[in-house]
């Protein structure tokens, strides 16, 4: 076998037939060893769970991914389409991609769990077997965490921070204002999916109203005192919308402890806010299926190994993505596409009887403050006792104080790295 | 096999890498992917032009918008190992 | 230091009503190194009151495991109309106080 790899690589016309459609997956052409026969099943057709099943399959593995939804509305760039930036057909996305990667994709509902025989329960016809399981259900909206809203009141106040009908709920609200309204948006204390999401909203709600409707004010409600990219964000604010977007943090009484959907009203401890329009986003835990399984902790989401990311309590069950308490790696997609490839890398090897090598990850974040006005967050992280940790000396975000052509240059960047990962993702 | 061909290449001794990726390397293909524009289209640099590249983020003497703090992140061997990862597989047939 | 406080204004006789207080204040452990790499000085509220028509209805210990901008709320019963005072100084010798009038109809 040796001799014959050595002296043969992989051909196309090989890895093709190995390993169904590999090629079509960046970077794994002729280096993957479609060698592998193990079961595996992925839970969650996200940035992490179709990354996964995508390299999974071209590993020569038998991948059944389950996933409710037929199609798949990101939630990066998901903002642009809030501003009227994009339509959502930019940011839909379907799985056949993901199938012609080899992978089974069920249009079903994962409801639970058999660790002991090693099965996933389906809403919509027979258990599936199982040799590894791969969790990536992103969030689930706490409702019961904020008094006054729930599924009901989300229809009026819409979070908008699971991608699809609630986005389109939101940009139709926004485009209804009368100008001179108030958009408030209130944000959860840590941790929730994705960091500067809100302030990337404010900024991008910001730019909309600014051409359409000047009068109009954002009021941020939050329940923290600082935010990522935070000196990026106010230096953007400060010089792109003047005056129109208000941050109240946590102490100075930003925390909303109520809403009234009825009266359009966000209450905190000390004030009511009575508002136009409030994209209320809820306090969030791991996606349904993991309390189910087993994997969420007392804290709603799940502890993981940091190098191989299975349950901390359910062997045979890796989690990834926004579910799963990374360390110091922050809920983003980059972070679930990453996880998701070294995981598949550690299943494949786990499967075959190898340990698994062991891994670094990078997360890198943009956030758009305008079309042609961008920063960006790094970080790389390692295991350190126990927890994955930022390596001291990198990462970091972009600097305070750069020229417009760098910002318009990492907008540029944003875009490139949007259409490079979600063709990884979703092929 | 090729895996342990690309790590013995790498100066590497680990046998059971992740498909062959050295620590890291995955997480490079977010961005650096075949669509991803010119800057970021690694499809054409040698192995040598990529890790001389990550050497000079690390140091500070090549103008970045976010490698010089990625590239801080990893050592001289992991970077070549990297440069060397991104070299064997960027390039299509 | 400021405050935000938040008191009822007109409650009927007999009322429970609740006192919210949030404190600006960096509630200093002394254990912190600030950006020339010595430690900052501790600096708490160890002691926080609440009068009520001038008699003391309530009083909190504070330690330092309590963090920055301290968030208070306790609950007193409104029998007259008075003023509710609220009291603390913090350990740089610092001293404040908050009045709101509680009308009692």
């Amino acid at each position: 076998m040796r001799g014959a790899s050595d002296t043969m690589p992989l051909t196309r016309r090989r890895m093709v037939s190995a390993g169904g459609a590999a090629l079509a997956l960046p970077f794994l052409g002729r280096g993957a060893q479609a060698r592998g026969s193990g079961r595996v099943v992925v839970v969650g057709g996200g940035f992490g769970g179709a990354t996964a099943a995508r390299f999974l399959a071209a590993f020569g593995h038998q991948v059944t991914l389950v996933e409710r939804q037929p199609t798949y509305w990101t939630c990066p760039f998901s903002n642009t389409v809030l501003a009227g930036l994009n339509r959502m057909e930019a940011i839909a996305f379907g799985y056949g991609g993901v199938r012609a990667a080899g992978v089974t994709v069920l249009q079903d509902d994962a409801q639970g769990i058999d660790p002991e025989r090693r099965e996933v329960r389906r809403a919509g016809g027979p258990a599936i077997p199982y040799d590894r399981l791969l969790l990536s259900p992103g969030i689930e909206l706490r409702y019961d965490a904020l008094p006054g809203y729930d599924q009901a009141a989300a229809e009026v106040m819409p979070h908008a921070w699971i991608a699809g009908a609630q986005t389109r709920l939101l940009r139709r609200q926004l485009e209804a204002m009368e100008d001179g309204g108030t958009v408030a948006i209130a944000v959860p204390d840590n941790p929730f999916r994705c960091p500067p999401g809100p302030y990337e909203r404010a900024s991008l709600i910001a730019h909309y109203l600014k051409a359409e409707k000047p009068s109009s004010k954002i009021l941020i409600l939050d329940a923290k005192d600082a935010f990522s990219k935070r000196p990026l964000f106010e230096e953007a604010w400060a010089a792109l919308y003047p005056d129109m977007i208000e941050w109240v943090p946590v102490s100075s009484g930003g925390k909303v402890v109520e809403v009234d959907p009825a009266t359009m009203t966000l209450r905190t401890d000390f004030a009511e806010h009575r508002v136009a329009v409030a994209n209320v986003i809820p306090p969030q835990r791991a996606g349904a299926i993991a309390e189910t399984a087993g994997v969420a902790d007392a804290t709603g989401w799940c502890p993981v190994d940091p190098e191989t990311f299975e349950s901390a309590l359910v062997p045979g069950i890796h989690v990834i993505g926004d579910a799963c308490l990374a360390g110091a790696m922050p809920k983003s997609a980059f972070a679930a596409n990453a996880q998701a490839k070294v995981v598949a890398g550690t299943i494949d090897a786990l499967l075959r009887g190898e340990a698994p090598g062991p891994a670094k990850l990078i997360n890198t974040c943009y956030s758009l403050a305008a079309p042609d006005h961008a920063f960006n967050v790094a970080g790389v992280y390692e295991a350190v006792d126990g927890a994955l940790a930022q390596i001291e000396g990198a990462g970091g975000t972009s600097p305070v104080g750069a020229p417009a052509d760098i910002r318009a240059r990492e907008a540029e960047y944003a875009r490139a790295w949007y259409a490079t990962i979600t063709g990884e993702v979703f092929g | 096999m090729r895996i342990l061909a690309i790590a013995l290449l790498a100066g590497l001794a680990q046998p059971a890498l992740s498909q062959g990726a050295p620590p890291g390397a995955w997480s490079c293909t977010g961005c650096h992917g075949p669509h991803s524009g010119t800057t970021m289209d690694l499809r054409t640099r040698s192995a040598e032009d990529i890790d001389a590249a990550l050497a000079a983020f690390r140091a500070g003497t090549r103008p970045a918008t976010v490698m010089d703090r990625i590239a801080r992140g990893f050592t001289l061997d992991e970077s070549r190992a990297i440069a060397q990862w991104i070299a064997d597989h960027a390039r299509r047939e | 230091m400021v405050a935000m406080v938040n008191i009822p204004e007109t409650v009927t006789a007999g009322t429970v009503v609740e006192v919210k207080i949030l404190i600006s204040h960096p509630m200093e452990t002394g254990f912190r190194t600030g950006p020339d790499g010595t430690l900052v000085p501790r600096n708490i509220i160890p002691e926080f009151r609440c009068l009520y028509g001038g008699e003391e209805v309530f009083r909190a210990e504070i330690f330092p495991a309590v963090a920055a901008n301290p968030f208070l709320s306790f609950f007193l019963r409104a029998e007259q109309t008075a003023e509710v005072e609220l009291l603390w100084t913090d350990e740089a010798g610092q001293e404040h106080s908050e009045a709101r009038l509680l009308t009692v109809q």
